[in-house]
């Protein structure tokens, strides 16, 4: 019987990631929020979600499903995804978060566009990275940001995504302090719990 | 970009949830309405900045929603939501003013940038309507602010004689706003939209005035190199202002008399008779009645010029109206010198209201600019102000108001045992004001 720590962020990856996408993920998800994080597989699949005359998959459907998979000790979730996704609306989306609440989703499929062959692992890694943090930001009430650098700037095409830094803005960070204090966190993050799945 | 406040309207949940939510991820603040009944219920109560409508809905349609909005707020954007197929419906939208149109499913970026475009076009809206609302305050209310019974007869002066094409003499002591009057009678008369014209009578020496009223003809003199327009044709079609009259050589006054007789000059070195349209309006801070006596006035100039005269009266006539035109200075210097100093001390306004303002207007003008240029807070204090000199002050026991106030403020003080709190009770004041007072009129504690 594993023990996880409570207030986790918990990535759960949709698909075969391998641990060099999935593990500096969890790295820089630690860095920013301050929460421990865990790879934890909570959805086998998104077949649920697919809009066959679309042919895409509805992101706000995942992130219902996340929620209800949800284990108690994770305070947010974090789906990393190889499929399209969309909202109705919209003809396509890279991700979607519940704002202010437990779950997002992020989506690789369409960030290997516009790079360069010889970088292509790096800067794919740092786009996951970076748009994984972004959507993790909405769950903490985070909105977008006017500073261009702050990682909560919304991107309009992927060189938008690698133009930002992997960093919140100075404004940025301490709404999230705000937003962290007020979810009662006190510091002792590593308190052991059952992980009612394992 | 700042928060966009959005009502989407849309009869179906799942794309109000998606559009909304997405928008509020975007960081704006968002509403949804489920039906165009709703949608004008919602409008009626909260302003909205961006409307998205879905063209098709049950009941009221999106663009009667449209319109109905639009007619009661033209500057709220409208973004038409449409399905593909429905182009014509969407064209007809931009006609009746929508600020654009989206094709469901749309590309995020497209909506993303429309909502850019929007809030740019809305600020400048607002730029625009700002600049025109401080342009409108300078001509309107810089020109003539005050609320004091005694301005009041002048609005209604001016009002009466703007639309006529009456010559007009305004007399004042200086600083008192004559000219000010003068730019409202032509921004309130029909000749409006042409020039106003100012000829400073007092500051142009009399071998100049010649060439600058009636302009000189290429070789008139030696520096005569080119044509040069004077002050009277620049005038056509407008208003003529001729400030400080009362300084004219008695030589330019026969010229002068001639020309608003007839409107007809000559350039200087010119043989070609030159006509001209324009409305007189003279100001001057001599008693012209005296300067005629004194044989340095021409007394058929005076006649043609005082068709309507009025007189200006000075700031001490219209106390009343200080803190109104000491809060609109205030308002405008700190504008222009990105100072935030939201108000005028209790204590400096007592000092203003005392002053006997010999400058009027312009020196209150002045005092406040001053003051805007020297405070270090949020508040105007009286040592900012120029005026304040409490050294200057009669102390000794006299007649005055202030002689007056001072010794009732000292006997009230001993009765109190110095007792701040019962004197300002017991003088109507409030507590800051009596210390104001005791630091104004040096009053010691023995």
């Amino acid at each position: 019987m594993k023990i996880y720590p409570e207030h986790s962020i918990v990535i759960s990856p949709i698909g075969n990631f391998g641990p060099e996408i999935t593990e500096p993920v969890k790295k820089e998800i630690n860095r920013i929020f301050g929460f421990p994080a865990l790879i934890i597989p909570i959805l086998e699949g998104v077949d649920f979600a697919l809009d066959s005359g679309r042919n895409q998959y509805h992101s706000t459907s995942i992130l219902q499903q996340l929620e209800k998979s949800a284990p108690p000790f994770a305070i947010k979730v974090i789906a990393i995804t190889k499929v399209d996704l969309f909202i109705p609306i919209l003809t396509h989306v890279y991700g979607e978060a519940q704002l202010g609440g437990k779950t997002c989703v992020v989506s690789t499929y369409r960030l290997r566009d516009q790079i360069s062959a010889a970088r292509t692992d790096v800067i794919f890694k740092q786009r996951i990275i970076k748009e994984a943090i972004h959507e993790l930001g909405h769950t903490f009430n985070l909105r977008h940001c006017n500073q261009h650098v702050c990682i909560m700037h919304y991107s309009r095409t992927e060189l938008d995504v690698d133009r930002k830094s992997d960093q919140l803005c100075r404004y940025c960070k301490i709404l999230l302090d705000d937003e962290i204090k007020k979810i009662g966190f006190k510091g002792s993050r590593v308190q052991g719990v059952k992980n009612p799945r394992n | 970009m700042k928060r966009a406040r959005i009502l989407v309207v849309d009869d179906e949940l799942i794309m109000r949830e998606s559009l909304s939510g997405w928008l509020q991820r975007d960081g704006h603040e968002v509403e949804t309405a489920a039906s165009g009944e709703e949608a004008l219920d919602k409008v009626k109560e909260v302003r909205f900045d961006i409307l998205l409508v879905d063209i098709k809905m049950e009941g009221i349609s999106g663009l009667e929603v449209l319109k109905r909005v639009k007619n009661d707020d033209p500057d709220v954007a409208i973004v038409m939501i449409t399905a593909f197929g429905a182009i014509s419906t969407a064209i007809e939208a931009i006609k009746n003013g929508a600020f654009d149109y989206l094709l469901k499913p749309f590309d995020p970026n497209e909506l993303g940038l429309l909502i850019e475009k929007i809030q740019e076009s809305q600020a400048q809206a607002i730029e625009n309507l700002y600049l025109r609302e401080q342009y409108r305050e300078r001509t309107r209310f810089e020109s003539l602010i005050g609320q004091s019974p005694v301005m009041q007869k002048i609005f209604d002066l001016i009002q009466n004689v703007a639309p006529t094409n009456s010559t007009v003499l305004i007399t004042g002591e200086t600083g008192t706003g004559k000219g000010l009057a003068a730019k409202a009678i032509h921004t309130n008369s029909p000749r409006r939209h042409g020039p106003f014209v100012i000829v400073n009578c007092g500051a142009i020496p009399e071998h100049l005035m010649e060439s600058e009223l009636f302009g000189y003809q290429k070789g008139a003199f030696t520096d005569a190199k080119s044509t040069k327009k004077g002050r009277l044709e620049m005038a056509h079609g407008g208003t003529l202002f001729l400030d400080e009259i009362g300084e004219i050589s008695m030589r330019m006054q026969i010229d002068l008399l001639r020309i608003l007789e007839d409107h007809i000059f000559y350039r200087v070195g010119g043989t070609q008779p030159m006509e001209a349209d324009f409305r007189v309006i003279a100001a001057t801070n001599r008693d012209l009645h005296e300067a005629i006596k004194n044989g340095l006035f021409r007394e058929d100039l005076y006649y043609r010029l005082n068709v309507f005269s009025f007189k200006m009266p000075s700031l001490c006539e219209r106390k009343e109206d200080i803190p109104l035109l000491a809060e609109h200075f205030l308002h405008r210097f700190s504008n222009e010198t990105n100072k935030q100093i939201d108000n005028i001390s209790r204590e400096a306004m007592d000092e203003m209201m005392l002053y006997e303002w010999p400058g009027n207007i312009r020196e209150l003008e002045n005092a406040i600019e001053r003051a805007v240029v020297v405070s270090k807070k949020r508040k105007i204090l009286p040592e900012e102000l120029p005026i304040f000199r409490p050294e200057d002050i009669c102390v000794s026991s006299d007649n005055t108001l202030a002689g007056i106030e001072k010794a009732h403020i000292t006997r009230v003080l001993h009765e109190n045992d110095w007792n701040i709190s019962k004197t300002a009770k017991e003088l109507g004041i409030d507590r800051s004001t009596l210390y104001s007072k005791i630091r104004r009129y040096m009053i010691a504690h023995r």
